[in-house]
């Protein structure tokens, strides 16, 4: 292999691994409990600013992994319990409170950290040869990372108890409630944990980015789009969704510019909404 | 009069508006407008919302079209008079393309809930790219600028006059709108979608048509957005107008005309003055959101109004209505086959009825029974098979055009639209087939009376002492009651009864089958009824269907049903 295609494999696979890393968390949340979070995209964003912020006092990148969990898990717990808990059986006012809080986390950070682009370093961003192509090491691990997560995700879902009582709880709420399973409980879990994922994407993202308070609708939106094309459920939809979304963009992106690239995407992902509003893998 | 009360919040809003120049100065008056105009584009997305209950999150893309369009139209107009003539073309053209999204959206699915909020938002992201890119037609991203003022205005004196007019015009309009029958059919679209297409609605169709109104107002706001602004960038037609829409509707109330533009003004016109000077004035508006979403559902103008006055009729005779379907009709249905997911549920159903009088099906939980009713009025797709209505093919056809055929459908659970009061759950059902042309824009309609509704409340005192009270708050067997004279009072030539007198005490039953009898006969329909219960089979008469396993078991009268070896082996558990 010459090493223009494994740079552009290896491109291609970050591009993938990226979105599907910001995707995971509004997986769990959409797929499983069916909140259509619009501050998904924000999560991600205060993960990010976890790391700006490790970096101002002058921490190891590290530790801004507990301090992303530390803010979106206590963040998220509220917001499950106090805003998202009220509204389960309303749609659109999920969508409409979780838009709300979206703006209230763009508002504030950008108090706090004012609107300019942010940079975090990496002592890890230095290239290794990759089959004679040289490569940054810290993109290579952020590749094995996501596949690890997915992994791990995986089976837990499908192996461990927790996951089959997740699993009860989606396919019939009521049914899994009169059987003793705390979905109550369960369901401010994977709330947490969603966007506890997404924080953690947000810090894993940091060193390869601009930051700004308004990057987060971004995120959201090609998430939201991979789900919609992959459908909501399974793993087979999230790769599938990501393979669509990301594949399309990134090779219609490298033929005719990122502005057609974005343009692909909005077009599959409405043809997609139209035709085959559960997806290409439903659980339904 | 009726049109007074209807007109009171536009005339309040009229006499608002024409004293603002006055109490405060022109360039007030000007920043105003601009919020007017948003808040003409917020009414659009509130119609959609709070009234049929599905929310565009893609109303920007045409308040920039309408904007652009316009734009252009002025333009042209400088140099060559002629170019005025397509001014309503350039404001009529967005809401042709909103009418084309939603027919074809909703011609798929009738789910409207946040897929189509989605679509809406991936189109007007779509826009935005468009007008970014084509900088030859729109300026690109610095604008399309220089465009000229309204002919016989000047931007920043008399316009104000002309939009305040059109807010003023909009806001009587959909006031007046929604106080007549057609409101009754958006909220119920918004109520049980489903229950109106079995009485015959197309209700993807008024859907679309009520979307394509709500973008006409949308782009009418964006061409006087034009002329107001003299500039128009992509912004105008950007996810972040759409969502501030949404914001200023959902604040101002969604379910009345004339909180969008509350909200707008409100919201809008503070957030230009303060946001400067209050660092965390966005913050505290996104907080204030949080707020209405939790507590305020109505948003603000659902604090000032308690509880809405009813709808009334307009004085007036009202109208005789003919019947809609020829009676006495047929229904064969030949080795029809249906399933989900996998599961096969009607295998081979060959069943038959001719003729007025009422037919009783029976048969073991899981036979088909319900199916078989799904299946003839569009709910299950016809696997094999066919189904013949008077001899024509109506299998595989929706809901509503089969019901517009003359097949009217009770559901196994009462299903009303419980937030409508009994009055106009039982207009929808009489209007049913037969308002046509203007007639759901006419106070008049909301009196239509037949002798079969007279006859009904007649038979049912319960709903005719509820009349104005909320089919919601109706109990059990009145609710029960009152979907039976919304199955009949279309005056179907077929209908289906399924379980009339499920949850029913004796005596309710025994009124229920006497009721049913009657009113049956009357409207000269042939029916079919699922039941359980044995006693209430032997009272009804007639021909018994027994169903087992998607197939026609045994057929004949009662006593000859009870004696059949085969059916008395299914039911006490002799053969599978």
């Amino acid at each position: 292999m010459d090493s223009g295609t494994v740079l552009h494999a290896l491109n291609l696979a970050y591009e993938l691994a990226t979105l599907a890393l910001t995707t995971l968390g509004l997986a769990i949340v959409f797929g499983l409990l069916g909140v259509m979070n619009m501050a998904h995209g924000e999560f991600v964003m205060m993960g990010a600013y976890a790391a700006v912020t490790v970096q101002q006092w002058g921490l190891p990148l590290i530790t801004a992994v507990p301090l992303a969990v530390v803010v979106c898990g206590g963040l998220g717990y509220a917001v499950e319990r106090w805003l998202i808990r009220p509204l389960y059986a309303r749609p659109f006012d999920t969508l409409l409170a979780t838009w709300a809080l979206a703006m209230l986390l763009r508002k504030l950070v950008e108090a706090i950290f004012g609107r300019g682009y942010r940079n975090v370093e990496s002592a890890l961003t230095q290239p290794t040869l990759v089959l004679g192509s040289p490569y940054p090491v810290y993109r290579l691990a952020l590749i094995v990372f996501t596949l690890a997560v997915m992994a791990g995700l995986f089976f837990w879902y499908r192996q461990s108890a927790a996951g089959l009582r997740v699993r009860a709880m989606t396919a019939n709420p009521i049914l899994a409630q009169a059987l003793g399973i705390p979905t109550r409980r369960l369901a401010s879990q994977a709330f947490v944990i969603g966007v506890v994922l997404a924080g953690l994407s947000g810090v894993l993202l940091a060193p390869l980015i601009r930051i700004e308070p308004g990057i987060g609708v971004d995120y959201l939106l090609d998430a939201f789009f991979v789900l919609v094309v992959g459908g909501l459920g399974t793993l087979g939809g999230l790769f599938g969704g990501v393979g669509i979304i990301g594949g399309a963009q990134a090779i219609t992106s490298s033929i005719a510019g990122q502005t057609s690239g974005y343009a692909v995407v909005l077009m599959i992902s409405i043809v997609f909404l139209w035709l085959k509003p559960d997806g290409l893998f439903s659980r339904r | 009069m009726a049109f007074f009360r209807d007109a009171k919040p536009a005339a309040a809003l009229a006499a608002v508006l024409a004293g603002l120049p006055w109490a405060s100065n022109d360039f007030t008056a000007y920043q105003i407008a601009l919020f007017l105009v948003y808040g003409m584009a917020a009414q659009g997305v509130a119609l959609c919302w709070g009234r049929l209950g599905f929310l565009s999150l893609g109303h920007a893309l045409f308040f920039g079209l309408g904007a652009y369009l316009s734009g252009g139209v002025l333009r042209a107009a400088s140099n060559e008079a002629l170019w005025y003539l397509l001014l309503p073309l350039a404001i009529a053209a967005p809401a042709l393309l909103a009418y084309l999204i939603a027919r074809v959206v909703f011609a798929r699915s009738t789910r409207s809930g946040p897929y189509f909020s989605l679509i809406t938002l991936a189109l007007t992201m779509l826009g935005f790219l468009a007008a970014q890119q084509w900088s030859g037609l729109t300026g690109g991203f610095n604008g399309m600028a220089d465009i000229p003022e309204l002919p016989g205005t000047s931007r920043y004196e008399t316009l104000y006059w002309v939009i305040a007019a059109c807010a003023v015009g909009s806001t009587l309009a959909l006031s007046l709108l929604v106080a007549r029958p057609i409101g009754v059919v958006w909220e119920a679209i918004a109520q049980n979608e489903d229950r109106l297409q079995l009485l015959g609605y197309a209700t993807d169709r008024i859907k679309a048509m009520a979307f394509a109104g709500s973008a006409l107002l949308t782009s009418l706001a964006g061409a006087l957005f034009a002329a107001h602004q003299g500039i128009v960038t992509p912004q105008a037609m950007g996810f972040v107008l759409s969502t501030e829409l949404v914001i200023w509707a959902a604040v101002g109330g969604k379910a009345s005309a004339l909180g969008p533009l509350l909200g707008a003004t409100i919201v809008g016109y503070a957030s230009a003055e303060l946001r400067e000077q209050l660092p965390y004035w966005e913050a505290a508006v996104a907080t204030l959101f949080i707020g209405v979403v939790l507590f305020l559902p109505d948003g603000v103008a659902g604090l000032m109004r308690r509880g809405q006055a009813p709808r009334r009729a307009s004085a007036g005779q009202a109208k005789p209505v003919r019947r809609p379907f020829a009676p006495a009709a047929s229904l064969a249905l030949a080795e029809v086959q249906t399933g989900q997911a996998g599961v096969r549920i009607l295998d081979g159903l060959s069943l038959g009825l001719q003729g007025p009088g009422i037919r009783c099906i029976i048969g073991p939980n899981g036979a088909g029974k319900t199916s078989m009713f799904n299946l003839i009025t569009g709910r299950l797709p016809l696997r094999g098979g066919n189904i013949r209505l008077n001899g024509h093919d109506i299998g595989g056809q929706p809901a509503w055009r089969v019901a517009r055929q003359g097949i009217g459908r009770k559901m196994q659970v009462p299903s009303v639209f419980p937030a409508l009061s009994v009055r106009e759950n039982l207009g929808l059902a009489l209007w049913a087939g037969r308002a046509h042309g203007t007639d759901l824009l006419c106070l008049a309609t909301l009196g239509w009376q037949t002798p079969l509704l007279t006859d009904i409340l007649g038979q049912f005192q319960a709903l005719s002492e509820h009349l104005d009270n909320p089919a919601g708050n109706l109990a059990q067997g009145h609710r029960q009651a009152l979907e039976l004279a919304m199955t009949l009072l279309p005056e179907p030539g077929i209908v289906l009864l399924d379980e009339p007198c499920a949850g029913l005490s004796p005596a309710e039953t025994h009124h229920m089958i006497q009721a049913i009898q009657s009113l049956v006969l009357r409207i000269g329909a042939a029916a079919l009824l699922i039941e359980h219960d044995m006693s209430a089979v032997d009272a009804l008469g007639g021909e018994v269907y027994v169903l087992h396993q998607g197939r026609l078991l045994e057929q004949g009268p009662l006593a000859q049903i009870q004696a059949s070896p085969a059916v008395r082996a299914i039911y006490a558990g002799g053969r599978k």
